[in-house]
């Protein structure tokens, strides 16, 4: 038994799931599901989907390179069973799971560090410019702090206003 | 099988009319091209099939699927007639002759659940015993061959799937 990887998208097969398609050239094509066999159909290419693996590693999304990856690797050698050998890999296993999803974590938190002030400056920004979008100049220019409408006096004078305007 | 895919290029032909009307090309194109992927099926009389093997048979079709009342699949053997022959070789045009299917479009299951298909319809000749007729044989090949008890094929096919 053997997992192997869906050619398109980069998710493990297990046992029982997915097509395989073997070309003319004797290449073979695993496929996990048929959306990824029916995209390989419509000739899409994996490192141009959005939700594939192939393109999140190719766009610094995901990690590329790291040492859990090494564990990974293809081993055409069959192994002699031995217990002990098999508990082993089982624990490690195990353990370099849990050592590439924190790795994946922190790359993500990296990636998205200074997101929070980008924001920030974003917003800054559209308020500076975009103001009139929501009161109208005129009101602004009668009352000038009238751009931060979180204080409790504007609520009401908002509140005055807008009984006014409906008389 | 036969009605659903002559159906399904009915359909083709009727969308490219209102293609045209509509004047809307690249989405109705779109839609073209996702039918136009086919439901594969058994392998029936008048079924065409490439031989790759060296016999001398270029193209056959199908006379008799020999075992399955829908059709053959892959592994099986049929009873097919040459049509097409390269000059001298072993067999010629119109003989009648064994072959066992060795790619099948269709999708076979295998014992651990899943799914195997090939790109094309293809036989190597046998003779009555099971033995082939040519010496090599060309492209993948499935192993299920070997429960099929075909292991002179397997021994001469260059890959095996």
């Amino acid at each position: 038994m053997r997992l192997e990887k869906c050619w398109f998208c980069s998710s493990t097969v297990y046992p029982g799931h997915g097509i395989q398609f073997v070309r003319n050239d004797a290449k073979v094509f695993r496929f996990c599901r048929s959306k990824c066999h029916k995209n390989f159909k419509m000739k899409r290419n994996p490192r141009k989907v959005k939700w594939t693996k192939a393109y999140r590693r190719l766009h610094g999304k995901d990690m590329t390179q790291d040492a859990t990856f090494e564990f990974e690797r293809k081993r055409n050698r069959p192994e002699r069973y031995d217990r002990n050998v098999t508990e082993n890999t089982l624990k490690a296993i195990k353990k370099i799971d849990k050592v590439r999803v924190d790795r994946e974590a922190r790359h993500h938190k990296e990636r998205m560090k200074g997101k929070k002030e980008q924001l920030r400056k974003e917003g800054v920004r559209e308020l500076d410019q975009s103001i009139h979008m929501i009161k109208a100049p005129a009101a602004l220019l009668e009352d000038p702090s009238l751009t931060i409408p979180k204080l409790k006096v504007k609520v009401s004078q908002d509140k005055a206003e807008a009984t006014r305007m409906e008389e | 099988m036969a009605a659903s895919n002559s159906s399904s290029k009915l359909f083709r032909g009727g969308l490219s009319n209102n293609a045209f009307a509509g004047s809307r090309p690249s989405s109705e194109l779109a839609r073209l091209d996702f039918l136009s992927q086919q439901t594969r099926t058994f392998i029936q009389m008048r079924t065409n099939l490439k031989v790759v093997d060296n016999s001398g048979a270029k193209r056959v079709m199908c006379i008799q699927a020999l075992k399955g009342d829908k059709g053959a699949r892959l592994g099986d053997t049929i009873v097919a007639s040459v049509k097409e022959a390269h000059m001298g070789g072993k067999v010629k045009k119109g003989d009648v002759c064994y072959a066992v299917v060795v790619r099948a479009a269709m999708q076979k299951g295998r014992c651990d659940g899943s799914e195997v298909k090939f790109d094309d319809n293809a036989v190597v000749l046998i003779n009555k015993q099971g033995e082939p007729i040519g010496t090599r044989v060309f492209g993948p090949v499935p192993h299920e061959l070997r429960r099929k008890k075909h292991l002179k094929i397997l021994s001469l096919a260059e890959h095996i799937a």
